[in-house]
Formats: C-alpha cells, sequence, structure tokens
C-alpha cells in the first residue's frame, strides 16, 4: 500500500499516462501527431497538456512555419517524474510476487 | 494484489504504446506475399518468353523489361497501401501515422537515384542493354531504403535490407555465373531477389504480424 501511494498521480491518470509515454520517446511531438496517435478529443488533450504543463512536466513551443505549430517534449522534471513512476510501478510487481 | 495487476496493466500499456511508435513495419507481410508473388510470375513469364518459347515471337525488350517491374512495383505500392490502411482502420490509429511520416522522410532520399537512373534507361540506357545494372541500382537502393528505416524498423526489415543490399554488391562477381545457368541474369536477379526475397519474408513475419494487428488500441 505505502509503494502504491508514491506513484504520481498526476501520471497515474490514463491519459496523461499516455501522453507521457509518447512524449518519452522522442525528442518533442506535435499536436497534430500527438492526438492522431492517442485518439484523443481536442478538450481532452488540450486539458491534460495543460495540467502536465501547469505540473512543470512538459515544455510547450510555439512555431510558425506554413501555419502556427505547436510542439510538446518532457522537461528534465517530467523525465525524471516518469522514470520514477516506472520504478514505483516495477517494485510495486516485485512485492507482489514475494 | 490488486496494486500489483493494476501496475502490471499500466506497465503492459506503456510498453504497448512505447512499441507501437518506435517500432513501425513499412512493409507488411500480406505486402510481401503479393510484392513476392508478383515478382516470381514476374521474372517467370520473362524466362519463359525469353528462353522456353517465344510467346512475343522475340526477346522480351529492355524498355518492356523495365515497364514490366515498373508495373509490379506499383501494383504491390497499392497493395502495401491497401494492408497498411486495413490494418490502420483495423487498430483505430491514423494512416498517415508518425510512423509513417517518419518512414517516408527515411526512405525517400534513396529513391532519387533508381528513379534518375531509371529516367536515363528509357532515354539512352536501354540502347546498350543495361538491364544488369539498371537491376543492381534498384537491389541496392531497395535494400538501402530498408535499411534506412532500421532504427525503428523490426529487425527482419533490416535483414531483409541487407540481403538485398549484399546481393547487389555480389552481383558483379555473381552475374556470369547466373547468366550460365539461366541465360539471364538480370531476370533472375529480380526474381531471387523481389520475388523470393519477399516470400520468405512474409513466411517468417507472418505470424507476428497477425499478433500485432490484433493488439488493442490503448489510451482510448
Amino acid at each position: 500500500m505505502l509503494e502504491f501511494n508514491k506513484l504520481d498521480k498526476a501520471i497515474h491518470e490514463k491519459g496523461r499516462l499516455a501522453i507521457m509515454t509518447l512524449l518519452a520517446t522522442r525528442v518533442s511531438w506535435s499536436y497534430g501527431d500527438l492526438k492522431a496517435e492517442l485518439g484523443m478529443s481536442d478538450g481532452n488533450l488540450i486539458t491534460h497538456l495543460r495540467t502536465l504543463h501547469k505540473l512543470g512536466l512538459v515544455a510547450t513551443t510555439k512555431e510558425v512555419r506554413n501555419r502556427p505549430q505547436t510542439s510538446y517534449s518532457l522537461t528534465r522534471k517530467g523525465r525524471s517524474a516518469f522514470t520514477e513512476y516506472l520504478r514505483v510501478l516495477e517494485n510495486i510487481i516485485k512485492v507482489g510476487k514475494r | 494484489m490488486d496494486e500489483r495487476l493494476n501496475a502490471e496493466e499500466n506497465l503492459r500499456v506503456i510498453r504497448q504504446l512505447m512499441e507501437r511508435v518506435t517500432v513501425y513495419r513499412a512493409i507488411s507481410a500480406p505486402t510481401a506475399l503479393v510484392g513476392g508473388i508478383l515478382s516470381i510470375l514476374a521474372a517467370g513469364a520473362v524466362y519463359y518468353n525469353n528462353e522456353v518459347q517465344l510467346v512475343l515471337g522475340r526477346a522480351v525488350r529492355p524498355r518492356e523489361f523495365a515497364v514490366l517491374w515498373i508495373v509490379v512495383l506499383v501494383l504491390a505500392a497499392i497493395a502495401n497501401a491497401y494492408f497498411l490502411w486495413r490494418e490502420a482502420a483495423r487498430s483505430g490509429r491514423p494512416f498517415v501515422s508518425s510512423g509513417m511520416k517518419l518512414a517516408l522522410q527515411a526512405i525517400t532520399p534513396n529513391l532519387l537515384i533508381p528513379a534518375a537512373f531509371t529516367l536515363w534507361f528509357f532515354q539512352t540506357g536501354y540502347l546498350g542493354a543495361q538491364e544488369l545494372e539498371l537491376v543492381t541500382v534498384w537491389v541496392a537502393f531497395y535494400g538501402l531504403g530498408l535499411l534506412a528505416t532500421a532504427l525503428f524498423a523490426p529487425r527482419s526489415l533490416a535483414i531483409l535490407g541487407w540481403a538485398f543490399l549484399l546481393t547487389a554488391l555480389a552481383t558483379p562477381v555473381l552475374s556470369e555465373w547466373i547468366d550460365r545457368l539461366t541465360d539471364d541474369a538480370p531476370d533472375t536477379i529480380m526474381g531471387l531477389t523481389f520475388g523470393l526475397y519477399h516470400l520468405i519474408y512474409a513466411i517468417t513475419t507472418w505470424p507476428r504480424s497477425r499478433r500485432m494487428a490484433a493488439g488493442r488500441p490503448l489510451a482510448e
């Protein structure tokens, strides 16, 4: 039970966990690619991204090429929070197997 | 116990999602099967006409040879687009996914030299009956194109790429021997690479690709 409490609640939510996982795989993701890959509604995805941004886990970059494009990436804090989240999950599994 | 099951489920979801976006199979097993069969048929038809019975009343001309293989390429590309679209629709993912964009960015530069060489072949190259050179360029750059996706493609695709590239490199050495054997080295090499190699790839990757296709979409 103690290990479970160590899980970062911001990341543990299913939608945000999927976003963090994708962001962990590449340097940055465009909003369009994230939306297409996750199949989330705009409202849902923006709400989750705002939450993660406010917590300092996700950085936002806005560019204007042919049209405005927003990209997202994990901050250093976000990357270490995600790594820690994985470590806690692994511990829960190890403890449960004993 | 519930905690452990939840943790296992979350790790499974994370792993599948990571694999889904970091592994992209630009050529599906069904495409390889269709491409392989078409290539064997094309190579067989040319061989039959040139070496067994002159159905056309003459041997296949160099430009006809190139046109035939371009038709095979177009049909295989259409089949590939269809199979990728079907798999995307089945798993609830976009057809033009970030993985496909990445694969196209990696493959496209490798197609420029074969395209230019083919244009040259149609203009003047055919006069010198340079089919063997054309085939070597096609096989080499197709292999390089596949290898360009190796960072995010399954290992089987990289092995296929190496098989093409090594065959192209061995062509200058082996072409005379193949010519003695079949009397038509360019046609034999096309049948061997685009036909047989693709069939082997299809057979060896088919069960795995079926399992991947059966996977549920994540993070709905």
